[in-house]
């Protein structure tokens, strides 16, 4: 499996800023802005070892990617799948679904050190 | 019958003394007029079968009975048409001259018809006037005088004297009556007055009422509301002009039926339906609502009518208000798609920002010395604070949109502290105030609620009493009251609130002394979001404060323990 992190967020500033974290504790990072094209990156992609997947995104919902596509198929079992939101209670509805829900304004530290507790031991 | 005979008794006179007297002359002229005639007929029936009558004597007595009935009628007509004055004396000097010639003259001085005179003396008094009868008294004894001399016997004083002694007694018998019917008529006056007094009065007020009523109608066709009044049963009974124009139907569909045939309507959409369906059934006032009509949404207020007059407190009927509601309803989702697109559009700058000071803050990019991490801080600070105001105003619009809604879920309080803790510790730390918490041992561990609302009423409890205490101690404590409730008390040893101010802490945008604003920030939103997350959660809030002391918001809160959770969460 690749370590890659696939950050699928529309706002450019919040996308980088993720990205920094991530980048921090020495995944590959990999940016998409909106849905189409996260439906498009995650059908013929490889799956990365993460997706930070935010929920409101342009014209494909970040909550029909989830479930329409991440849910589905198989090749996402083993992925790391991490919501982001504003909406407490949108997050508090997919919490069985995925393996994080981090409720917006995230945290810098909060989200690099999460992904660095994720990081397979034997490369951290 | 009866008329006749008071036709030919009655004499038209405005003095009603006047009339009596002369009502009672022809009275005893009606009498004797029939006693005549008997007479007449006696006489008549006698001289034609009895043998051996004096034919001179019947003449004379049929004569005499003529003149008599003849001198009754000229009488009468006196008394109808010209005076009863004249009539009444005429008739008691026809009356004396009949008894004069009636007896021999010894018989009428001092024999059986002497008893004669005092038959007019007596009537003087009640057909002329009272002191009349001393003057036939006086006319008696002058006859009686004269008859006594002309046969030469004396004088008889005694019978003069008891002439007069009877025209006394006479007189003053008339008088008393007169006086009697006097006072009778002063009283039936009296009455008469009252009488025309009280139905001017009820004409008066009868006619107020009936302005009034027209202007009450006048004041009713010129609302602009649509207005119906029902009864007890629900019929309605009066519907003004303006229900036309907002409900677009005829007035005459409404008045008169019963208002379950209008809430059966096809333009009434079923969960409106629903609502007018209990808005009938609920006896209590029930508070105003919006319904969909078609295209249109009406405001409809309802308020119970009592009857407060006669000591009861009785229901008389229901009056309802309808608004047409569209404009503002529209309005009104206008401002919270705005209010929501804009807090949106305002957040996520704000996160970036967040974010990027954070990172500052971290030194992602290179070293950074005190003042510099210090400064990210700041911004990081004052950013939250912006993001937090904006997240009041979005759920304060979407409360008034109607759109916020309790979501149950098992909670577990003990999250819920913890949570609490991880926003407010050092927030709290950062003014030297001590925040402790506590959870009594009577609370179960998990309970049915909203947990990201119960949170945020926790943070802005919290939040709220850190604003305004300045060292101490800031206590959070869920508890369990009782049996089917539970609660959460927020206690401060801060400023306290002026009990004027109480009432209105919980009032949209209300923010106490604008001098403590200032100082503190915010929007004045805290607490009156938190009372209306409580009261959609269906509790109460209550607050007790003393200046200087502190202040302590309690909640209670239907208590809800999940059954069926229970076992998995305590698997956890």
């Amino acid at each position: 499996m690749s370590q890659t992190a696939l950050i699928i967020e529309d706002d450019e500033d919040l996308a980088s800023i993720f990205a920094e974290a991530i980048r921090g504790v020495d995944f590959e990072v990999e940016l998409v802005a909106d849905g189409r094209m996260a439906e498009e990156r995650l059908k013929n992609g490889p799956p990365p070892f993460l997706i930070l997947l935010d929920m409101h995104l342009p014209h494909i919902s970040g909550a029909d990617l989830l479930m329409n596509i991440i849910k589905k198929d198989e090749r996402f079992t083993k992925t790391i799948v991490i919501i982001t939101t504003a909406d407490a209670r949108m997050g508090e509805a997919y919490t069985e679904h995925v393996d994080f829900v981090m409720i917006k304004p995230i945290s810098f530290v909060q989200l690099r050190d999460l992904t660095s507790r994720l990081k397979p031991k034997e490369q951290s | 019958m009866r008329a006749l005979i008071s036709k030919i008794l009655d004499v038209r006179t405005a003095d009603p003394d006047d009339a009596r007297r002369r009502r009672l002359l022809n009275i005893l002229l009606l009498g004797i007029f029939i006693v005549a005639v008997f007479a007449l007929i006696g006489t008549l029936i006698d001289s034609a079968f009895r043998q051996g009558a004096d034919p001179e004597e019947t003449q004379l007595t049929i004569f005499a009975t003529v003149l008599a009935i003849v001198g009754i009628f000229v009488i009468y007509l006196i008394n109808r048409r010209a005076s009863g004055y004249v009539a009444g004396l005429t008739f008691l000097l026809l009356l004396t001259g009949i008894f004069i010639i009636s007896d021999s003259p010894q018989q009428l001085t001092e024999g059986r018809s002497l008893f004669l005179f005092t038959i007019p003396i007596t009537i003087s008094s009640l057909i002329l006037a009272p002191r009349a009868s001393f003057l036939l008294a006086a006319i008696s004894s002058v006859i009686v005088s004269w008859l006594a001399l002309s046969i030469g016997s004396a004088v008889n004083v005694f019978v003069i004297a008891g002439f007069f002694v009877l025209a006394l007694v006479s007189w003053l018998a008339a008088r008393s009556l007169e006086q009697a019917l006097q006072e009778l008529r002063v009283i039936n006056a009296n009455l008469d007055q009252v009488v025309t007094e009280r139905t001017h009065e009820l004409a008066q007020a009868l006619e107020r009422e009936r302005i009034e009523a027209g202007r009450n109608q006048a004041i009713l066709n010129s609302i602009a509301d649509g207005v119906v009044v029902f009864d007890t049963r629900w019929n309605a009974i009066l519907v003004n002009p303006a229900l036309r124009g907002i409900l677009d139907m005829p007035t005459e569909l409404i008045v008169n039926k019963n208002f379950s045939d209008l809430i059966e309507h096809p333009r009434l959409s079923p969960k409106s339906r629903q609502l007018l369906h209990a808005m009938m059934q609920h006896d209590t006032q029930p508070p105003s609502f919006r319904v969909e009509w078609g295209k249109k949404t009406l405001s409809i207020s309802a308020a119970q009518v009592y009857d407060n007059s006669k000591d009861r407190n009785a229901n008389i009927g229901t009056v309802t208000v309808f608004r047409d509601f569209t404009r503002e309803a529209e309005v009104e989702k206008l401002k919270s798609t705005f209010v929501a697109i804009v807090s949106h559009e305002l957040r996520t700058p704000l996160n970036a920002i967040l974010g990027y000071a954070e990172m500052f803050k971290e030194s992602v990019y290179g070293p950074m010395n005190d003042k510099q991490v210090n400064m990210a801080e700041r911004i990081m600070k004052n950013t939250q604070r912006l993001l937090r105001l904006i997240n009041d105003l979005l759920d304060q619009a979407q409360m008034e949109a109607g759109r916020l809604t309790i979501q149950m879920a098992p909670v577990r309080p003990a999250d819920l502290l913890e949570n609490m803790h991880s926003v407010m510790d050092q927030i709290a730390q950062e003014k030297n105030l001590k925040l402790t918490s506590e959870i009594d041992a009577g609370l179960p561990h998990f309970l049915n609620g909203d947990g990201a609302r119960l949170q945020q009423i926790l943070v802005n409890l919290v939040n709220n009493a850190v604003k305004f205490t300045a060292q101490g101690t800031i206590h959070v404590r869920l508890f369990c009251p009782y049996e089917n409730k539970w609660g959460i008390e927020v206690s401060d040893t801060g400023l306290g609130i002026p009990e004027e101010e109480v009432p209105k802490i919980f009032d949209t945008f209300h923010q106490v002394e604008s001098g403590v604003t200032r100082v503190h920030g915010g929007f004045g939103l805290g607490l009156s979001i938190v009372k209306q997350l409580v009261n959609l959660m269906g509790g109460e809030i209550h607050v007790h404060s003393n200046v200087g002391m502190g202040t302590t918001f309690t909640i209670t809160l239907p208590l809800v323990v999940p059954a069926e959770s229970l076992e998995t969460w305590r698997n956890l």
